[in-house]
């Protein structure tokens, strides 16, 4: 990042993502804590990231707040407005992302007071591509690599496909299942978390694109595949 | 963050009391009841559109207005560091060493870069060459001018750029060190990089003086004030912390000027 005249402009782009780089590094450990909890059987740890949750809200809470004052102060323009801009949009996915990591938290303490049920490795691929996805998310905005955040977007595609085939088994098991149907309801909405993150990390990945190259993805992929001529660009 | 500037506590007290002011030229009044404490070793702004009366309550700061046949204070007081410089019996000499002025032009004198610097502490009688020179230095460092011109210090400061020329004017300001520091639209005549290098420069200065700028352009104020004033037909009407004033004034007034509906 180049060197301001105005040294405050420069700290204050450093603090937004130091903030941001936070956030994500708790958003990631609760995903993880989270689906850990669930997979081990471990309530101890579900309640730790249902209580560290609310951290990440703070933090989402500063990244705006300094955006928000480096618009006002500094009136950023090109790279250092994308920066700001998709700094703030990255935060609300990682929120979310957080968001979800506790609700699948808090099915996990609900599952965990029966008996331990094997089925829940089922979702352990699954969750292994939505964890990649949040990773490469956060590597694309670190690394400024617009060619990751864009390559996202075919990996969310196989986790969608991971999703719904599982869906369905899980479905099938709901309908048979006696005495734990309410847990395999659990797993059915632990399984839509985990593909939801994924979207939400394609979105990061888009973001990274937008301030990386100043060209907005977002939607192209459902555009082209409703148009199989674009026009040209 | 960022926000050190508008979070900061004033652990110091106010540098400039401004109590109930009224000001006139002849009989047009300029100020009306102004009142209004700047806190001290911060930068404050003061905005609103031309002839709103900010220049005049600058001017009124280390009584320059003295100078204008008819213009008087007609009310209220002001008090520096606790003393009313209105007093008959000021010392305006040593007022106006305490309270430095930067103006809208730079103004260099045409002698060198250096007799330029040093040219108030030869006023106030210093003589020792190797005082002057430390003087000289620590103002032009301060005023991060030092580098660009220390090999070329007698050398005519003419021929400067006009942010050189600026950045001398307050190595010149400074020099006698000041409390305070008043600028009268400092950067109007410079280009946006040569503002910018200003803008930086108050920033490190703020740590030595309170410092007092008047300026037409908003995105300055909230770029380098740590607390802005708004004033409307020689009225005070908001002061607040500059993210404040900015992001959620509290008078319709200042909302309509920040967001450029009318001014």
């Amino acid at each position: 990042m180049p060197q301001h005249i105005f040294s405050d402009y420069d700290n204050a782009i450093r603090h937004l993502q130091e903030d941001l780089l936070t956030m994500a590094s708790l958003a990631r450990q609760n995903l993880e804590q989270a689906m850990q909890a669930l997979l081990r059987s471990d309530t101890d740890l579900a309640n730790t990231v249902i209580a560290a949750d609310s951290d990440v809200d703070e933090l989402e809470r500063k990244v705006d707040q300094i955006g928000m004052e480096i618009l006002v102060r500094f009136h950023p323009v090109a790279t250092d407005l994308r920066l700001i801009i998709a700094s703030m949009k990255i935060s609300t996915n990682l929120e979310r992302i957080s968001d979800h990591a506790v609700g699948i938290a808090k099915r996990a303490r609900k599952i965990n007071k029966d008996q331990p049920m094997q089925e829940v490795q089922w979702l352990e691929p699954l969750y292994a591509l939505a964890y990649a996805l949040v990773r490469d998310a956060m590597d694309s905005y670190t690394n400024h690599d617009p060619v990751l955040g864009q390559a996202l977007h075919a990996k969310d595609k196989e986790l969608d496909r991971l999703h719904k085939q599982l869906g369905r088994n899980l479905s099938n098991q709901l309908e048979t299942a006696g005495t734990r149907s309410d847990a395999w309801l659990h797993l059915i909405f632990i399984a839509r978390s985990l593909e939801r993150i994924g979207d939400l990390s394609v979105n990061i990945g888009e973001e990274t694109v937008f301030l990386e190259s100043a060209k907005d993805i977002r939607h192209e992929h459902r555009k082209q595949a409703v148009d199989p001529n674009p026009p040209p660009q | 963050m960022v926000n050190h500037l508008a979070n900061i506590a004033d652990p110091l007290p106010p540098a400039i009391r401004i109590d109930r002011l009224c000001f006139a030229y002849q009989a047009k009044p300029a100020l009306h009841g102004v009142t209004l404490d700047l806190p001290a070793r911060q930068v404050t702004a003061f905005i609103g559109p031309s002839g709103c009366g900010k220049t005049t309550l600058l001017r009124c700061f280390n009584r320059i207005n003295d100078r204008i046949p008819g213009a008087r204070i007609t009310g209220g007081s002001i008090h520096i560091h606790g003393i009313d410089i209105n007093r008959p019996d000021i010392d305006l000499q040593e007022l106006r060493r305490r309270v430095g002025m930067v103006f809208q032009k730079y103004n260099p004198f045409p002698k060198s870069i250096y007799e330029n610097v040093v040219y108030s502490l030869r006023l106030s009688g210093i003589r020792k060459r190797s005082q002057l020179d430390e003087s000289a230095e620590a103002a032009l460092r301060s005023a991060a001018l030092w580098d660009e011109v220390k090999d070329r210090l007698h050398s005519s400061a003419m021929g400067l750029s006009g942010g050189q020329q600026q950045r001398l004017c307050i190595a010149r300001a400074i020099v006698s060190q000041p409390d305070i520091l008043l600028m009268d639209e400092p950067c109007a005549a410079l280009d946006p990089i040569a503002t910018l290098k200003i803008e930086e420069l108050l920033h490190q200065l703020k740590e030595q003086f309170t410092i007092v700028i008047v300026t037409h352009n908003m995105a300055q104020a909230t770029r380098c004030a740590d607390h802005t004033a708004f004033m409307y037909l020689g009225k005070l009407v908001e002061f607040g912390p500059t993210l404040q004033i900015f992001q959620t004034p509290h008078d319709p007034q200042t909302l309509a000027y920040v967001t450029g509906s009318f001014g």
